[in-house]
């Protein structure tokens, strides 16, 4: 025992006091941190700062007025800052926090300074409406190829025209049908993506409105009356009602595979590459003169699954701090990070016998691609199951899921941590099955490993490992 | 006293390919043992089923007492042909590593790794990583993994090759050592020069099965001196050395560079065909070649061959075995 627990300790620190184990389990916080912080900020970065004029050519005479109240430097900053005040709230919905923490994703969001500088200063130049269109583009062709700097003091960088039938609207004369055409709208080559976004919302808006006031009826009071309200989903429990929140839903039952995937993926590949490295430096045998392969392999297991375990701690408390700070640990029951463990320590040794297996039979980590094929087929299958059985925990798929060897912790974490509870019996059950699949499958790969690790030459192919099985 | 290593009736076969055949020997305890043979011939083989690294097909083992090596694996050190180290490791680590592995209590054992670098001036190098040394250095290293827990029963395999002569014997002393200090020594090599100076009995394998077993001197007697090598003073004519064969005692004359090697039949001693060819020719200098163990060695793989082909190829391979090549006196 002692001597497995000594090549453990070794496993483990061989590992962890790298430079490249600390980048490892720092990068993917770091830059999940990076992108949080630098989208909101990319999304906000200053168009290039535009001057020029909208020609508008009103054949209905009664949209050009609103359209050029809305083109004042004021409106399209109110305008702006509005949509994406309500784009982080959206959001901030979408994944339930509360409605303090909205408020103050939308003010990381609405950085002051993006605020105030990139209001484009745009003026709307009214043309009469028989203006020829030709003579009223020949200014957008002169500056066809200048950029936006030396297109001198006032350039004109779209038509708008709005036809009559726009506002009120075209008989068809079979049907007696009123339809409504588009407008055209053409621009200069230099106009940003945003602005003529902008031009044509608004000119859209002006539009309706004229429509509306046709009709006599108030616009904004329209806009009132039409907004759709969104539910406000509570779930009813036992103990009473909690948030209900879909996106969560799909997601913390992932965030929780994933978490344990990736811990359990690291470690067996830690794995594999020691025992390569073992065997290519040739210092097994040495080992061997010292250790049993039974008691080499174990502490192997061991120390790598520290590594593992390590990982998940990190990752997991981390994520656990988020929940607390988004007070949103209602989500996730204490016992499922039991159960989390539990399923974690399944998955892994089920995964390391199979990743040590094959480390002991090639030489060179370019050998062990065709037998890592199986193994890496057992870890997609997770990834396919995520959405079926997070949606339908308790489907017959799902239930006879739990129950194959090797499948069924990632299987179990998507069900325990989803919406429904799944019977009780299930969860006993589906960790003895896990657990008589790690004995096998520890039970192969120290046949293989005994054979395997003083083999060299010509890597084994996936029939001689079973062979090997079979026979020692 | 119980034996160190006991076999008895060993065999281990790989697929079609027999290793070991039968294989019998005691090895006392306190004895320094070569197991010599060339490449191929079973050594390794035999000295990991002796490390219950592998185990025979037939046969028993026994080890310091026990049934196998498992049993009593830190009271023996082993150096492995096919040796290594952790490339990235330090050297002071990996001892250590080895020696808690082998049952060494952590209580003073930095101390012990330090004392055993200075003693193979290396102590410098303690703090390096195991691939920034040299081979030579890192043998040496390996070496003290081997002896660092102070076992009863050291088994090294083919601890000479790649060691520069100052090196080598710098280990031949540290082996000699080892063996005065009362510890059982066993090493392999195909290098029979290596083991005709320092075993105190050898042990032949030729293709998986024992041929010899007795002590250098044994081995020297038994294969009493058939050659008699002399320099005739000037060139012979025709008529002289047409003669030389017909010589009471001598089978057959060859011509070795300016030499001549008189084989001899065994009828009369090697001091009295000796006498009689200072008597038929002027020599400038003459003597009696004593067979080393390579010759020795030589003699009985040729005779095992089967074929006269085979032979022809066990001869032009002979070069390649030896190493060190023919040694007289």
């Amino acid at each position: 025992m002692n001597k497995i627990l000594t090549v453990a300790l070794r496993e483990f620190l061989a590992v962890v006091l790298t430079r490249s184990f600390a980048l490892g389990i720092l990068l993917p916080p770091v830059m999940i941190g990076l992108v949080v912080t630098l989208t909101p900020l990319l999304m906000n970065q200053k168009p290039p700062t535009v001057h020029g004029h909208v020609a508008v050519i009103d054949h209905s005479g009664v949209v050009a007025d609103e359209l050029a109240k809305a083109s004042t430097k004021e409106s399209i900053e109110s305008r702006r800052s509005h949509d994406k005040k309500e784009m982080a709230a959206a959001a901030g919905k979408a994944i339930g926090v509360d409605a303090k923490t909205q408020e103050q994703i939308a003010k990381g969001v609405q950085t002051p300074a993006a605020a105030e500088a990139d209001a484009p200063s745009l003026t709307v130049q009214v043309l009469p409406p028989d203006t020829d269109l030709e003579t009223a583009k020949a200014n957008m062709r002169a500056n066809a190829d200048k950029r936006l700097s030396d297109m001198g003091p006032d350039p004109r960088l779209a038509i708008v025209v709005i036809p009559k039938a726009c506002v009120e609207g075209e008989k068809s004369a079979a049907t007696g049908e009123v339809t409504y055409p588009d407008f055209p709208l053409y621009t200069s080559t230099r106009l940003d993506i945003e602005i003529t976004s902008d031009i044509r919302k608004e000119t859209g808006k002006a539009i309706v409105d004229a429509r509306l006031r046709a009709g006599g009826l108030d616009a904004d009071k329209v806009r009132g009356l039409i907004t759709r309200p969104d539910a406000n989903v509570q779930v009813v429990t036992a103990a009473g009602e909690r948030k209900g929140n879909e996106v969560a839903q799909i997601l913390v039952p992932g965030a929780f595979m994933f978490l344990m995937w990736i811990s359990v993926f690291s470690a067996g590949q830690y794995l594999l590459t020691s025992t390569i490295e073992e065997k290519s430096s040739r210092v097994m045998e040495v080992l061997l003169s010292a250790v049993s392969p039974i008691q080499l392999l174990s502490g192997k297991i061991l120390g790598k699954g520290a590594v593992g375990l390590l990982m998940l701690l990190i990752y997991s408390g981390t994520g656990v701090l988020a929940l607390v700070a988004f007070a949103m640990m209602d989500l996730v029951p204490w016992q499922n990070i039991i159960y989390l463990a539990a399923y974690f320590a399944i998955a892994y040794f089920t995964i390391a016998a199979l990743m040590t297996a094959v480390g002991s039979a090639v030489t060179e980590i370019a050998e062990a691609q065709s037998l890592m094929a199986p193994v890496m087929m057992l870890l997609v299958i997770p990834m396919m199951l995520w959405m079926p059985i997070t949606r339908n925990p308790n489907s017959m798929f799902a239930q006879v899921c739990s129950f194959v060897p090797f499948v069924n912790p990632f299987v179990m974490v998507l069900r325990i941590s989803g919406s429904e509870p799944i019977p009780t019996w299930q969860i006993p059950v589906s960790i003895l099955v896990g657990a008589l699949g790690v004995i096998f499958a520890i039970w192969a790969a120290s046949k293989v490993f005994r054979i395997g690790v003083l083999m060299y030459g010509k890597p084994p192919n996936f029939a001689t490992l079973v062979r090997w099985v079979r026979m020692a | 006293m119980t034996a160190a290593i006991e076999i008895r009736g060993v065999n281990k076969s790989f697929g079609p390919k027999v290793a070991v055949r039968d294989m019998t020997f005691t090895i006392p305890q306190g004895s320094l043992i070569g197991l010599i043979g060339r490449n191929g011939a079973g050594k390794t083989t035999t000295i990991r089923m002796v490390m219950s690294i592998i185990f025979p097909d037939s046969g028993e083992i026994s080890v310091l007492g026990k049934k196998s090596a498992v049993e009593s694996k830190d009271r023996i050190g082993y150096l492995p042909e096919e040796r290594g180290l952790y490339k990235k490791m330090k050297v002071n680590t990996f001892l250590t590593y080895v020696a808690r592995l082998k049952g060494i209590d952590s209580v003073g054992l930095d101390k012990r790794v330090r004392a055993w670098l200075e003693r193979v001036e290396l102590l410098g190098s303690a703090k390096k990583k195991c691939e920034e040394l040299s081979k030579g250095m890192q043998q040496k290293v390996q070496f003290i993994a081997s002896v660092i827990h102070e076992p009863d029963l050291i088994i090294l395999d083919e601890p000479f090759s790649g060691l520069d002569p100052v090196n080598a014997r710098l280990l031949s002393s540290l082996v000699d050592e080892q063996h005065k200090a009362g510890r059982t020594v066993i090493f392999s090599t195909h290098q029979m020069s290596q083991a005709e100076a320092v075993c105190d009995r050898v042990i032949m394998v030729n293709d998986g099965t024992k041929v010899l077993d007795d002590t250098p001197q044994g081995i020297r007697s038994r294969f009493d001196p058939k050659t008699v090598e002399a320099a005739p003073l000037h060139p012979l004519s025709d008529e002289e050395l047409a003669n030389l064969p017909r010589l009471p005692g001598v089978r057959d004359v060859s011509r070795k560079d300016d030499s001549l090697l008189f084989a001899l039949d065994g009828r009369e001693s090697a001091e009295q065909v000796l006498a009689r060819i200072v008597q038929a020719m002027p020599v400038s200098s003459i003597k009696i070649v004593r067979p080393s163990l390579e010759d020795v060695f030589l003699e009985i793989v040729l005779k095992a061959a089967k074929t006269p082909e085979e032979r022809e190829r066990l001869m032009a391979l002979a070069g390649e075995w030896g190493g060190g090549g023919s040694s007289g006196d």
